[in-house]
């Protein structure tokens, strides 16, 4: 990232917290307008709704210029890939341009030309590679490498997160290809977790560096967790990704690792949340274990699905419960620096999304069955009737 | 940790922005000292709510035999009385305002109550058949209890599950117990005049409820979910012969991204500039052009589109 705009990141991260404290209404409009002023933004920004838009129309009219380029001039199969590679390239320098002389941040436009850029790119790469009559076993392990190196750097310049992640995912894809991938995949997330868990709180790195970090650990955790899963153990899942994968895991003395795997590390991962005061870490934890809980309901039986839903969903609820009166309990409704309050958060948007999820649970949100008198549940649907499809 | 927002307190408490109290307490969330656990609570109660519906529906699927069917419905009937007089003890006094939660659980725990009442009064429907053949007009019973609850406790969550139901009921209705109704048209026109009629409906509602400050903020449910209908009917239409559903399309998409765009109201704004937009595509997708032709008018009229967003924006800035 360039000096500037680290420094618009940095001031934008101000402004974004005073915007979250004037929420609250921990801070009145006059302090809020001082803060304002106090880290101004150089930046042009998008709102969501118009940023939505930007990024989407940007994909595109891309596309089409290229497509409509390819229809035109026909290009022959040699020149298409240079083709591919030169419009992607081109885009990311234009993606430069607009953070870099045109200051644009969150605009929509610059990650559209910066994805479609890079997608190009590595698209128009592999193209070439085929031509030069690479094949499975050289040609995945070489067009992976060069997309992890290329998103990486676009994370690296442009400070986009989503960048970093798809570069992390195409990493572990790329050591998936490698002989005893499982096991690059567990040493390499070791020792991506601590680094990434630093970089993500380094103070000399901009905020959208942390983020990307953040992101990075993420893919981590689950790359780690994917390793050590069970199912994916027994379905031969890394190995599944190379081109020329077998699984010989399933039968392996080491298989009590991955059940040891399945279970502790979403507790590890809670545990150290928890602990550490991390929420991106508890989130994760909290997200691997209702996958572990799907996982142990799939290998045991110990009650029926029903049983095992309704008492599933009601220990949620009572442990959601318990969390809340525990940490409310506690002084000045906190313990260990965690409580139930929201502070400062954006309160609205979780409540649109679940607004908008309950349709999915509404009586009647199944499709239409025309003789169906009877009672036919499943799934949290329900209803004598149900809705049409058309709606 | 966010770093600049620690030196932005200190900063900001030197130059008295800031109290020392509210400094204190901005530097502990600053330096994670202090840590909500706020959503992932309500991610929590919302997820084992949705859980233990699936469990109950399939409950009620697999052992309605074994159980009887008064076993079942005694029991549904329970838990959804359980819920709603938990929520009943706990709701503040009625208000046509918004009124704050009075417990983290209150909307999901009402939920449940709602949801658990609606697979009641379904089994019920569905076993005992005290409706008859017009048995989807349960379906708008629910809708209406549901609205009813939405109202006095003061949820868009249920809010939306009553409009929701609504909708079901036309849909259901339509194809089951109106089809000499509708005989003039086909099934699917029918659904679509329905669909329409629907969203007209939410969105006249909620123009209501802001107007006449009866729960104003339960308003945007009913507009985007009345939007929706209107211009995803509307969109189902495009694959047809008639070139009508495409030019409505065009002319009511375009409509609601000027309103909205008017009254500030970007997400209704992005609903409209997409409507409008499918529409434009199928319509010219209908001279059937070459394919380069084509791609040259997709990219000039998304380049289009775009320096029309960029130019507006800008005005808005400048503006502002």
């Amino acid at each position: 990232m360039t000096a500037d705009a680290a420094e618009a990141d940095r001031r934008r991260e101000v402004r974004e917290a005073a915007r979250g404290w004037r929420r609250a209404g921990a801070i009145d409009e006059a302090a809020l307008a001082a803060v304002v002023s106090a880290y101004p933004d150089d930046r042009v920004r998008l709102g969501p709704a118009f940023r939505t838009l930007a990024f989407i129309f940007t994909v595109l009219a891309l596309n089409a210029i290229f497509v409509f380029v390819v229809a035109v001039f026909e290009p022959g199969e040699d020149v298409a890939g240079p083709l591919a590679i030169a419009f992607g390239l081109s885009l990311c320098v234009l993606t430069d341009v607009q953070i870099g002389s045109f200051k644009r941040d969150e605009g929509g436009t610059e990650t559209a030309t910066a994805l479609v850029g890079l997608g190009y790119v590595v698209g128009g790469a592999g193209l070439l590679m085929w031509e030069a009559g690479l094949r499975e076993g050289a040609l995945f392990p070489a067009f992976f490498a060069l997309a992890t190196v290329a998103f990486a750097a676009a994370a690296k310049r442009w400070g986009m997160a989503v960048c970093a992640a798809l570069a992390a995912v195409f990493f572990f894809v790329l050591l998936a290809q490698c002989r005893g991938g499982r096991f690059l995949w567990i040493a390499a997330a070791v020792m991506m977790i601590p680094l990434s868990l630093k970089a993500s709180e380094s103070p000399r790195l901009p905020p959208a560096h942390r983020r990307s970090s953040k992101a990075v650990l993420a893919i981590a955790v689950v790359a780690l967790y994917a390793a050590l899963h069970l199912g994916s153990w027994d379905s031969g899942f890394v190995e599944g990704l190379a081109s020329t994968g077998t699984n010989r895991w399933r039968d392996s003395p080491l298989r009590p690792v991955a059940i040891a795997g399945t279970a502790l590390i979403p507790l590890a991962a809670i545990a150290f949340g928890i602990h550490t005061r991390r929420r991106l870490v508890l989130d994760l934890g909290l997200a691997l274990g209702i996958a572990s809980l799907v996982t142990l309901r799939l290998y045991v039986h110990v009650a029926p699905l029903w049983v095992v839903l309704i008492f599933g969903g009601a220990a949620a609820i009572a442990a959601a419960l318990a969390a809340r009166r525990f940490l409310a309990s506690g002084r000045a409704g906190e313990r260990g620096g965690l409580t139930a309050e929201p502070l400062f958060e954006d309160l609205s948007r979780q409540a649109e999304l679940e607004a908008a999820a309950a349709l999915a649970a509404a009586p009647g949100a199944r499709p239409p069955a025309h003789d169906d008198r009877t009672l036919t549940p499943g799934g949290g649907r329900f209803g004598g009737g149900g809705a049409s499809g058309e709606y | 940790m966010q770093t600049e927002v620690d030196a932005a307190v200190e900063r900001l408490c030197r130059q008295q922005v800031l109290s020392a109290a509210q400094a204190d307490r901005f530097r502990r969330v600053a330096r994670r000292e202090l840590v909500s656990v706020h959503r992932e609570l309500r991610f929590l109660l919302y997820a084992g709510i949705l859980v233990t519906m699936a469990g109950v529906g399939l409950l009620v699927k697999e052992n309605y035999e074994r159980l009887g069917p008064l076993a079942i419905a005694a029991g549904l009937t329970l838990a959804a009385a359980g819920c709603l007089a938990w929520v009943r003890r706990q709701a503040p006094p009625f208000s046509w305002g918004d009124s704050a939660s009075p417990h983290l659980a209150y909307e999901y725990l009402l939920l449940l109550g709602v949801l658990l009442l609606g697979a009641d009064l379904a089994y019920v429907e569905a076993q005992f058949t005290p409706l008859g053949n017009v048995w989807p007009w349960h379906l708008l019973l629910m809708s209406v209890v549901s609205a009813t609850l939405a109202v006095r406790y003061d949820s868009r969550i249920v809010f939306s599950v009553a409009l929701s139901t609504f909708a079901a009921w036309r849909g259901v209705s339509v194809m089951l117990l109106e089809t000499a109704f509708w005989s003039g048209s086909g099934q699917e026109a029918s659904l679509r005049a329905n669909a329409i009629g629907c969203g007209i409906f939410f969105i006249v509602l909620g123009a209501m409820l802001r107007r006449y400050e009866r729960k104003p903020h339960f308003e945007p449910v009913a507009a985007h979910l009345g939007w929706i209908l209107v211009l995803g009917a509307l969109a189902s239409g495009l694959g047809g012969d008639d070139t009508a559903f495409g030019v409505a399309l065009l002319l009511t998409g375009t409509a609601l991204a000027v309103f909205a765009f008017r009254r500030g109201r970007f997400s209704l704004f992005s609903l409209g500039v997409l409507g409008a937009y499918t529409a434009l595509g199928a319509l010219f997708l209908r001279t059937d052009p070459p394919f380069a032709v084509a791609s040259l008018w997709f990219a000039l009229t998304s380049l289009a589109v775009l320096g029309g967003l960029l130019t507006v924006h800008q005005k808005m800035r400048r503006r502002a």
